[in-house]
């Protein structure tokens, strides 16, 4: 379906203030479903809304020894870069709000420029325990980065083109690209819960290691939005590969069901595996993922060709 | 300085020290290990305790013997029965008085309940402690049914009483044991089922095996006692070396695994959780007739005492003194939990990543609050500082002003 105004789509629907309230329900599934894997009962669907609420109006405290520039404006611009990738992104149905060539190198920067903030806000916190989640941050964005970039890459290639509508369209009337491109799907998938830092690759702000990593300082309204952002970031994410591999935009309903499926693998994967150190994070998949994604994209090259 | 000095500090490497502690998500109690580290691996650890000191040995020195065992049952909460069972056996053998079989049969099944319950708390808070809530959740919802049945059985959660002195204040009826049965059996499934995930789960093997390793003649040589002991295969276990009450009538089995590492850990307590669960059934099924308990005098003769127990983190020590009246003249405790830091702080944590050491902390079972004894060392060079209560208040006054 065609989007709407780009004054509502940015301000109203379906990103903007749409946004912030669907990103708390896929927070709720996915907190949900881990409960119920868990054998608990699980939160009500308005906890993760009572949570940023309660979050954005408390006082926030700042260190002595920050820069206090830096302290406040990079939650802000954390927000303000997922906001902005998800413009680019077609979902629940409607086309994406704006487009041009190579948005999709946009919106994955965005993404990533996201994930420096809170290495950023990591290292600006003098708090060791912050320091030492930056480094498992910055250390994961480097090795997540690159083999999900591959996997968002291949559809690309068998869509010639870099405009993420232009791939949408082409999913929606090719057969599915998880059954033409299933380790490019397994790449991607894998790759989101590395950037999304759920576990298990969730080192970088593993609780009883080092408290809560980058965001150990922040408090009140930094805290809120880098949490809000966060969310924003899984319902991004959760678009994006439903986009290209579950077979484009189509309409609200189908949306909906396919990001609750990939929700689905994700909590199941979430709460079956131990939280792996970063070091093995990293080794397996700078050896496995990297070498998945020249596989594939050696498959799909050859595809083109022939 | 000196321009080699200047030059010396730019380029030295940065010595980053991680504290954890006492605040911590990590640790269930407060208890500071500050590491050093470079990068992941760690260089250096220290540890300070002391945070839970509560002054027990000095408040037994006021009370009678009964209000002594209702004190040192609180000294920790899931070792509870262990502290008043080593306690009042001193008691008992001062005052000469044998118990009868039935009772020391009840006191054993306590006591093998009360390892249950703590290794099953201990296998969730370890598992969290790796990032595995899973198991975290599943053991701590079997844990709950151990909860019941002590809260059918003897009336408590935690610090549940069941000694009093000369013998045990409840009786073991059939209908307990009626009641107990199928929940033994449920547990003894479950068991079975978290060895399961222990030896094939690859996530969690790759945080636990070869992780924290310690040989034997090391673990030998540091003192270290319980199951953290047995998992590096030295054999000592003083239920069987030596049997104290029912467990010189009913023996227990000794559990072993030889590699010494994370992985050795868990399986050693799991399948003590097991050899408990026979254990509990096999008393119940033979459980001797006779009195619950005997009369014992109010004054205790004068005498030193000592006894051990195999608590469920290790060797347990009790030494106490009388001086023929009503009141403790000196309890002195020494719990497992002492002896086995050595293995974590002198060898083991360096050289492995900081990511570990929550793992290796959680490994030993520490009890925290078990710990906290006050030692005073006379150096050969300073005067021994021993304050008064008078000193310390003015030491504190002009601090402050």
């Amino acid at each position: 379906m065609t989007a709407p105004h780009p004054l509502i789509s940015l301000l109203v629907f379906p990103c903007g203030i749409f946004l912030l309230f669907i990103s708390c329900i896929y927070e709720w599934i996915d907190r949900k479903l881990i409960a119920r894997f868990q054998n608990r009962t699980g939160p009500q669907w308005y906890q993760p809304f009572a949570d940023i609420l309660k979050l954005l109006s408390k006082e926030e405290i700042i260190p002595r020894a920050v820069n206090k520039a830096l302290f406040i404006t990079l939650p802000i611009f954390a927000f303000a870069c997922v906001m902005t990738a998800a413009l680019y992104v077609p979902m629940f149905g409607f086309d994406a709000s704006t487009g041009m060539p190579g948005d999709l190198i946009i919106t994955m920067y965005l993404l990533s420029a996201m994930t420096f903030c809170l290495g950023m806000a990591g290292s600006n916190s003098v708090n060791r325990f912050a320091v030492v989640g930056a480094t498992r941050t910055l250390t994961q964005l480097f090795a997540y980065e690159a083999p999900f970039m591959l996997a968002l890459l291949m559809p690309a290639i068998a869509a010639q083109s870099w405009n993420i509508s232009i791939i949408a369209k082409y999913a929606e009337t090719h057969t599915w690209l998880i059954v033409t491109q299933p380790i490019g799907f397994v790449i991607a998938l894998i790759g989101l819960i590395g950037k999304l830092e759920l576990p298990p690759f969730d080192a970088p702000e593993a609780e009883s290691e080092i408290v809560s990593g980058v965001l150990s300082e922040y408090s009140g309204r930094g805290l809120g939005l880098f949490r809000l952002s966060k969310n924003i970031e899984l319902v991004v994410g959760l678009a994006l590969i439903s986009a290209f591999y579950f077979g484009g935009i189509g309409n609200p309903l189908t949306f909906i069901a396919k990001t609750f499926v990939l929700l689905l693998i994700l909590a199941f994967i979430q709460s079956t595996l131990t939280r792996l150190r970063i070091d093995q994070t990293v080794g397996f998949w700078w050896q496995i993922g990297a070498l998945l994604s020249l596989v594939q994209l050696l498959i799909v090259i050859l595809v083109r060709v022939l | 300085m000196s321009n080699d000095d200047i030059i010396n500090n730019i380029t030295a490497p940065q010595k980053y020290i991680v504290p954890i502690g006492p605040q911590h998500p990590a640790l269930k109690e407060p208890g500071h290990f500050e590491f050093t580290v470079e990068g992941e691996i760690v260089v250096d650890a220290s540890i300070r305790l002391g945070y839970v000191h509560r002054g027990v040995e000095k408040a037994a020195e006021n009370r009678n013997y009964t209000k002594v065992m209702y004190l040192v049952e609180r000294v920790c909460g899931i070792c509870s029965h262990s502290h008043g069972t080593a306690f009042i056996q001193n008691v008992e053998k001062l005052a000469k008085i044998e118990l009868p079989p039935r009772a020391k049969a009840v006191r054993a099944i306590a006591g093998e309940i009360e390892r249950l319950h703590s290794h099953l708390l201990w296998l969730g808070v370890a598992a969290h402690e790796g990032g595995f809530d899973a198991m975290f959740m599943y053991s701590w919802r079997d844990r709950e049914i151990v909860m019941e049945i002590l809260e059918n059985f003897f009336g408590n959660r935690v610090n549940y009483s069941v000694n009093i002195p000369g013998g045990v204040k409840e009786d073991i009826t059939q209908e307990f044991i009626d009641g107990v049965t199928p929940h033994l059996d449920y547990l003894e499934k479950r068991m079975h089922y978290y060895l399961e995930v222990i030896n094939r789960d690859i996530t969690f093997r790759s945080r636990t095996v070869n992780i924290g390793k310690i040989g034997s003649e090391e673990t030998d040589r540091l003192g270290a006692t319980g199951p953290t002991a047995r998992a590096s295969g030295i054999a000592r276990d003083i239920r069987i070396d030596r049997p104290y009450d029912g467990y010189d009538i009913f023996s227990a089995t000794i559990v072993l695994d030889h590699r010494g590492d994370l992985n050795a850990r868990f399986v050693v307590r799991i399948k003590e959780c097991l050899e408990s669960i026979k254990y509990i059934r096999h008393v119940m099924n033979n459980m001797p007739e006779g009195e619950l308990s005997v009369k014992m005098p109010r004054k205790i003769p004068a005498g030193e005492a000592m006894s051990s127990v195999e608590a469920p983190r290790g060797e347990l020590f009790y030494y106490v003194r009388s001086n023929g009246s009503e009141i403790a003249d000196r309890v002195k405790i020494r719990t497992a939990s002492l002896c086995n830091w050595g293995t974590v702080v002198s060898s083991v944590a360096k050289g492995h990543k900081l990511a570990d050491m929550p793992m290796i902390l959680a490994g030993i079972d520490p009890c925290f609050s078990c710990n906290d004894r006050m030692v005073q060392i006379k150096g050969s060079s300073k005067d021994p500082q021993i304050w008064t209560w008078e000193q310390l208040r003015k030491y504190g006054i002009n601090y402050y002003k």
